[in-house]
């Protein structure tokens, strides 16, 4: 190649590729005059998580030794659950046709232990329910505020969809004592996914589990409890905290007098564990992060 | 290869003989003779290993009886946290910003009492990240107002509150990390550590291996790694077997019926002391640092036990 050419082509190549094409369209804004920028802005970890960190160095491998069963041959074939009708009868055909004896899926065994799936927290669910807020929705909002705090979840927080926030739980049933309504706002629930999960077991077990009155662990069933129940077949754990609780969060601590009323919570663990015996996995992965359980 | 094999095991055999018969589990083991095993590392190797030699006697079906041995991997779990690699730094660092930019702007009121002291001194340190953040301050004229407004206020109070505590972190290194004592259980503290010992093979020579001995009769598995790892190690320490299923299984010749199971183990507190004679020296080592010091198919046959990090 001659030099007069590689000059042509350093040219070409400075004109279309070499230089940085620069914005000169304004951006366009969005309904209270803020410009949107032309790419997605998500905001993703922010912070390396010590529990997470914690989960997968130490916790991942003896939660797979410990769960881990041996099966050198291969499952037999579940039973195949008897229809209540004979799905071949042309007057049942596209009938309602439960199984007999109701619903088994917590009759399941679980999955094969592989390194795949150990069992592993999911997310954090944060629920009260306040029976003032019957009387008059704004109740809810003391509630809400200290989710917010102690979540740090918005709706759509840093242009991430899947976040949802703190929600309002309306009533499902009607009451039985008939004190609420169908659909009358009556709760606060919030999800905790990620870094953000960990961080509030940290802050649970650090700081409030602790200081609790009295307090010997998170209660659990004695051994003789069957594993094919319902409760015992899912992968989660809960536990209740006591009103005077939430001033132990180091969040509410700063400020206590915001909060006109203090409310206990409900505190779930959900995991992906399954089938039967899923609980127990769960628990002994809870247990790993120093939350203490005990025989009621 | 093989001549050499049967002299050495001929000449370990003479040693040890007396020795082992206390080890040696009389009952069959049938599982180890079905097709179906299928745990976790298997490694066939064929030359000298720190292990007792295998029994001559024969079962009733002509075949030799299998000989079964614990071995403990004794691992301290990491005690600080890790420190994030160059990448992770600038991903979060790049993250925090965007959220610093993007954050719904903070409820002062909520709080705190408008103009108490614990605002300004948030207010200062507010500034001070957000300058860590994006540069210096913006010198437009609004921000310019404000922070002459603010900055004295801001003064005072750090004067009133008396000025910050000091902070004193510790170092996160060890100081047995500088003077490479590999004994201490507070060194390479962002790691798991895995005991090592120096200790006799059936031949009498002294090589690094993990914690290791024989079965009692009618005894299980798991109890016997905790027998056996007090037996080497000495009963100063506080340890728990993390399961009661081997974590893999060695078998160092194949023409012998020797396996020893693997149980991994967790130090709670306390140190390791040998006894001097059996077991002469110790060592707090990371996955990498093991490999060096032991022989190639001892390391080939336990190297996917450990954790890599």
């Amino acid at each position: 190649m001659s030099a007069a050419a590689a000059t042509a082509t350093r040219a070409v190549a400075q004109t279309t590729r070499g230089r940085i094409k620069l914005i000169k369209k304004p951006l366009r804004r969005d309904r209270y005059g803020l410009p949107i920028p032309h790419v997605d802005i998500i905001v993703r970890d922010t912070h390396l998580s010590r529990l997470q960190d914690h989960y997968h160095n130490t916790l991942r491998d003896d939660l797979m030794y410990m769960t881990y069963k041996h099966e050198p041959a291969s499952r037999k074939p579940q039973k195949q659950a008897k229809l209540r009708f004979d799905p071949e009868d042309p007057y049942t055909k596209h009938r309602f046709n439960p199984p007999k004896g109701g619903n088994t899926w917590f009759k399941q065994l679980p999955p094969p232990t592989t390194s795949e799936n150990v069992v592993q927290l999911e997310r954090i669910q944060l629920h009260t329910m306040l029976e003032s807020a019957v009387a008059s929705r704004a109740n809810l909002l003391t509630a809400i505020m200290a989710f917010r705090t102690l979540s740090g979840e918005s709706r759509e927080a840093g242009g991430r969809h899947t976040a949802e926030g703190v929600q309002i739980v309306t009533a499902r049933t009607l009451g039985g004592k008939g004190w609420a309504r169908r659909g009358q706002p009556i709760g606060v629930k919030v999800d905790l996914k990620g870094p953000k999960m960990y961080d509030f077991l940290g802050t649970l077990v650090d700081f409030v589990l602790p200081k609790l009155r009295d307090y010997n662990g998170l209660p659990m069933e004695g051994p003789s409890r069957p594993l094919d129940s319902p409760s015992a077949a899912t992968g989660v754990v809960s536990f209740g905290l006591p009103p005077y609780a939430l001033q132990f969060f180091p969040q509410i601590e700063v400020n206590p007098d915001m909060y006109p009323e203090h409310f206990g919570m409900h505190i779930h663990f959900i995991t992906n564990a399954t089938g039967v015996g899923a609980q127990n996995k769960a628990r002994a992965l809870i247990s790993g992060f120093q939350v203490p359980f005990s025989r009621a | 290869m093989g001549q050499q094999l049967f002299d050495l095991y001929s000449v370990v055999l003479m040693f040890s003989r007396s020795a082992l018969s206390s080890c040696r589990v009389s009952r069959k083991v049938q599982c180890l003779s079905s097709p179906t095993r299928s745990l976790a590392s298997v490694a066939s190797t064929s030359s000298a290993i720190p292990s007792p030699p295998p029994p001559r006697q024969k079962s009733a079906s002509g075949t030799l009886k299998p000989v079964l041995n614990t071995a403990v991997i004794l691992t301290r779990s990491p005690i600080i946290t890790r420190t994030p690699t160059p990448f992770e730094r600038t991903y979060f660092g790049y993250h925090a910003r965007i959220q610093r930019a993007l954050h719904n702007p903070f409820p002062y009121d909520f709080y705190f009492k408008p103009g108490s002291l614990l605002e300004g001194r948030f207010r200062e340190k507010e500034r001070e990240r957000e300058r860590e953040a994006f540069g210096g301050p913006r010198k437009t004229s609004t921000t310019a107002e404000e922070g002459a407004e603010d900055a004295p206020a801001a003064a005072k109070d750090v004067e009133v509150l008396g000025g910050e505590e000091e902070v004193t972190t510790v170092p996160r290194e060890h100081e047995s990390d500088r003077n490479g004592d590999v004994k201490d259980l507070n060194r390479q503290g962002e790691r798991n550590l895995h005991l090592l010992i120096l200790g006799k093979n059936a031949s009498g020579k002294h090589v690094w291996r993990f914690p290791q001995g024989g079965l009692e009769q009618d005894e299980l598995l798991h109890e016997a790694a905790q027998r056996d790892l007090h037996a080497e190690c000495g009963a100063k320490m506080d340890t728990w077997i993390v399961s009661r299923n081997p974590i893999g299984v060695h078998q160092p010749s194949p023409e012998e019926q020797l396996y020893v199971f693997f149980y991994k183990a967790r130090i709670l507190s306390g140190q390791v002391h040998p006894d001097g004679n059996n077991v002469t020296d110790f060592a707090w080592l990371t996955k990498q640092e093991i490999e060096p010091r032991v022989e190639r198919p001892y390391w080939l046959g336990i190297k996917d036990m450990l954790a890599d990090f």
